[in-house]
């Protein structure tokens, strides 16, 4: 029997056309699938007349039914016109060899089949998609109510309807009902899970381990024999004592053994009824009854059969799944390229992963040759001496207090070299809060603190250079600042002693030259007096004081060459600002420094010349902002480094010191541009926590 | 009390040291022009006595340095560099380059003077001597293409004999043709047309010897 896929529409198949007639031929089933739904639907019917033991009554269990619906269930929808013309040509065949009903009442009884066939399946097929493979609960239910219990209606009706009009064998529509829809029902339950499982499943070679061959040997033999014992009326004369066997079929070997266990049974019964040894077969009052008892002794045998298996699978597929999970998640632990361990919440090891194994050599279930556990002995050993106590301090503290745990120290590989490892452990609490185990991971972190190392020890060469560099280009520039002067001093005072020489002395020359001695002297003096002034280590200690004085200072200090440079100076500074601890020299020097820096800034500028000054507390600490609308900083990131200078005549230690001066009263300069133009130099200082509080 | 008969130029971008320099330069009787940048010095109309150049090393446009190398193609004044920063190469490569001194800031005046009035001679003596060679190109110039051929032959000590014959004309014109040379570049004596010839770079084509085989 071909299964094609089921993908055309439903409108095509309610709206015949000339291209649905071509589909349904293009969907004509093989010859030999059909000769043998031909056969099988047959057979099923001379299974029937075996069954019909109450005389009168031409309707017992209909496995053509069953069949009939797996056939449907597994086919496409416009391949069914032909099975139901070979179903038609099947059951016409049994009624002319077995059931002699008069023709239009077995065609009709028959149309009635083929609706039962069509409406389970559709609804099969709808609930379960395709294909239907009877897994899970949801499937088995859907088809044992659809399939089994709703489907039938239609034929039951149908049936019941043709016989009691037609009149056969004198049978009345309300009699022949309830038998006619159980005859289905069970027919359906019977056969179709039998016929599902061996088209689809039986494919799939099921590989049974020797093992469940001799199981599934002695299951037959038990089975068989209850179902003998059982069903005969000679020694139990209590047909459910079936149920225990059955139930193990469909447990332990799912709907293969279901199917075939039903089969059995069906065959059983039927060889037994016909024989006339069963207990369902008795005197002719009772054998309405008993036909009644057989047929839902067979539908609560493969209900219930049916329900276990699709438990038993759906378990099967559960307990599968979690395996795989947990395998996935097993090798995952094992091939993290880290070390992974975990320990009892007293820290006690009960798993290291493959990597940690692979590292110390051992694991956690070796045993030492005087029996103690390996890893009890050792692992304390193979942590550097100089690292364990703090080590054991620290996983002791985090074992008592439940606090997570990191630490870097050496660990000695099972070669015995030590080699830093980056330990991290965190407590695994269930949901309760009880800390049930620590888990942890070890990372090698060896080559990373050497190279941290071999870094360390390059930057502090490079200081090393950088200072003695900047030591070297210090004093030269030191040296020119003050050769300068000294040359022209030198100059001038032999051209004046040359004046004085001559006769008669040219004392008005030699005026002018000694003047210009006595201004460079003071240029000499100015710049070694700037120098030590920069290098000066205050002797005054800081003091707490307000900043404002010390602005207002600042300015009026600048005030003069302000004026003479006409530049204005602003100053915003805010009302009750907390105090300060700072150096009063320091801190003017830091001030006076870049007023004289914005001053400088502003000089090739036409407009006006303001620099603003704003002073306010921002959090914790005391924000001073100097603003000038110069032409801003081209390198804000340069211009704190030593001898970095964008002036004519200038060293490039203003900045470097100011920010040495801000950084040791622990605040910060920084610099910033303004838009349009312009910068601001920002300092803070940080508010006294006597004053804060 | 200064003279015209030189100058001294002073490159410095430090006004302090130009005005102490000229000063200086003054009370000791040499007259001297400052320029602030070597640019200014370039451009500088200057007066065609012997010079000497103060050079500083560290001018806002240019090097001193590279100034030197700059102006070495032409005729120059002998330079004398100050610096703030003397090291080494620098000095090095610029004694090199033919300059005069090389001090450091501050230096001694005697040092100074003397670098300056050892510039200042050697420049009247490389004038002098520019002055004698362009006299004897002058001299050269009005010699005849013959007695141009004649003058190589005389200096490199042939016998009028073997000038004649190298020439091929006879000893006679030969003589007429040497005195005229000797005239002409009014020399002396032979020496003297010898030492001419050398200044000259005409080269001794010939041995009295004979050809070299």
């Amino acid at each position: 029997m071909k299964a094609s896929p089921y993908i055309r529409g439903e409108a095509d198949w309610y709206a015949p056309t000339a291209a649905t007639m071509m589909c349904v031929w293009s969907h004509r089933p093989q010859l030999l699938h059909l000769a043998i739904f031909f056969s099988a639907y047959v057979l099923g019917c001379g299974f029937a007349e075996a069954l019909r033991i109450v005389p009168g009554i031409t309707v017992s269990i209909w496995p053509p039914g069953g069949v009939f619906i797996a056939t449907l269930i597994l086919t496409s929808p416009y391949s069914w016109p032909w099975w139901m013309l070979a179903g038609c040509l099947a059951e016409m065949f049994g009624q002319l060899v077995w059931f002699h009903s008069p023709l239009p009442a077995g065609f009709l009884i028959y149309v009635g089949n083929a609706l039962c066939a069509a409406v389970g399946a559709t609804l099969v097929n709808r609930i379960c998609g395709r294909p239907v493979w009877l897994e899970t609960l949801r499937e088995v239910l859907a088809f044992v109510v659809l399939g089994a219990g709703v489907a039938p209606l239609v034929s039951a009706t149908v049936g019941s309807a043709t016989l009691a009009w037609f009149g056969v064998s004198s049978q009345t529509f309300t009699a022949v009902w309830p038998l006619f829809w159980v005859g289905d029902a069970t027919g359906i339950l019977l056969v179709t899970p039998l016929a599902l499982v061996v088209i689809q499943q039986w494919r799939a070679k099921a590989q049974l381990s020797a093992a469940q061959w001799i199981e599934a040997g002695v299951l037959g033999l038990i089975f068989l024999g209850v179902a003998a014992l059982s069903l005969s009326n000679y020694y139990l004369p209590f047909a459910y004592i079936i149920m225990p066997p059955l139930l193990w079929a469909a447990v332990r070997f799912e709907f293969k053994g279901v199917a075939v266990a039903l089969t059995l049974l069906a065959l059983m019964t039927m060889a037994l009824t016909i024989s006339g040894d069963s207990q369902f077969v008795g005197d002719p009052e009772s054998q309405r009854q008993k036909q009644v008892m057989l047929q839902l002794f067979l539908v609560i045998s493969a209900f219930s059969a049916l329900i276990v298996a699709a438990i038993s699978r759906q378990h099967q597929q559960a307990v599968l799944t979690l395996r795989q999970s947990e395998r996935s998640l097993r090798e995952l632990l094992e091939t993290l390229p880290t070390h992974i361990w975990c320990t009892t919440p007293d820290g006690k090891p009960i798993y290291f992963s493959q990597q940690f194994r692979d590292f110390v050599g051992f694991n956690v279930e070796d045993k030492d040759a005087d029996g103690a556990s390996r890893p009890s002995n050792v692992l304390n050993a193979i942590i550097h001496p100089d690292d364990r106590d703090t080590v054991n301090a620290l996983f002791a503290h985090s074992l008592a207090t439940g606090e997570p745990y990191a630490r870097k120290h050496r660990l000695r590989r099972f070669d015995g070299q030590y080699r830093w490892v980056e330990t991290r452990a965190s407590a695994m609490r269930n949901s309760n809060g009880a800390l049930v185990q620590w888990n942890g991971v070890c990372l090698d972190i060896d080559d990373q603190m050497h190279a941290a190392d071999a870094l360390r020890r390059a930057s502090e060469k490079l200081a090393q250079a950088t200072q003695a560099a900047s030591l070297a280009e210090l004093s030269a520039s030191i040296a020119h600042e003050v050769n300068q002067p000294l040359a022209a001093i030198v100059a001038n005072s032999n051209a004046c002693q040359r004046w004085l020489d001559s006769d008669p002395p040219n004392l008005e020359r030699a005026q002018v030259t000694v003047r210009r001695i006595i201004r460079d002297v003071n240029a000499a003096a100015d710049v070694v007096s700037r120098i030590r002034a920069l290098f000066r280590q205050s002797v005054e200690t800081k003091t707490s004081a307000a900043l404002p004085s010390v602005i207002a200072e600042a300015r009026s200090l600048m005030a003069d060459e302000a004026a003479q440079r006409r530049v204005r100076i602003d100053a915003d500074v805010e009302n009750d600002l907390p105090r300060v601890t700072f150096d009063r020299i320091q801190i003017q020097q830091v001030l006076i420094n870049l007023l004289r820096n914005g001053i400088d800034a502003m000089e090739l500028i036409a407009g006006e010349r303001i620099l603003w000054m704003r002073v306010r507390r921002v959090g914790d600490v005391v924000q001073t902002e100097i603003s000038d609308c110069g032409r801003g900083i081209e390198f804000p990131d340069k211009i704190f480094e030593p001898f970095f200078t964008t002036k004519q005549s200038g060293m490039g230690m203003g900045l470097a010191i100011c920010r040495s001066i801000v950084e040791s009263h622990g605040g910060r300069l920084r610099a910033e541009n303004n838009k349009p133009h312009g910068a601001t130099f920002i300092f803070t200082l940080p508010v006294d926590e006597k004053a804060a509080s | 009390m200064t003279t015209n008969d030189h100058i001294v130029f002073i490159v410095d971008d430090d006004a302090r040291i130009r005005e102490a320099l000229t000063e200086l330069l003054e009370a000791h009787g040499i007259r001297s022009i400052a320029y602030g940048s070597a640019g200014e010095y370039v451009r500088a109309e200057k007066p065609d006595v012997p010079a000497s150049l103060i050079l500083d090393v560290e001018l806002p446009d240019i090097n001193g340095l590279d100034l030197q190398k700059q102006i070495a193609k032409g005729s120059h004044p002998p330079i004398v560099f100050i610096t703030g920063y003397g090291d080494i190469p620098s000095s090095v490569r610029a004694i090199k380059r033919g300059a005069v001194d090389f001090l450091t800031k501050p230096f001694s005046n005697d040092d100074l003077l003397n670098a300056v009035q050892t510039g200042l001679a050697q420049d009247r003596e490389a004038r002098l001597e520019r002055a004698e060679m362009t006299a004897l190109l002058e001299r050269y110039s009005a010699l005849t293409p013959r007695e141009r051929d004649v003058l190589p032959l005389v200096v490199s000590g042939l016998l009028n004999k073997q000038a004649a014959a190298e020439l091929g004309i006879s000893e006679v014109t030969l003589q007429i043709h040497r005195r005229n040379v000797l005239h002409k570049m009014q020399a002396a004596s032979l020496a003297d047309l010898v030492r001419m010839a050398e200044k000259l770079q005409i080269p001794i084509t010939h041995s009295r010897r004979g050809p070299e085989s």
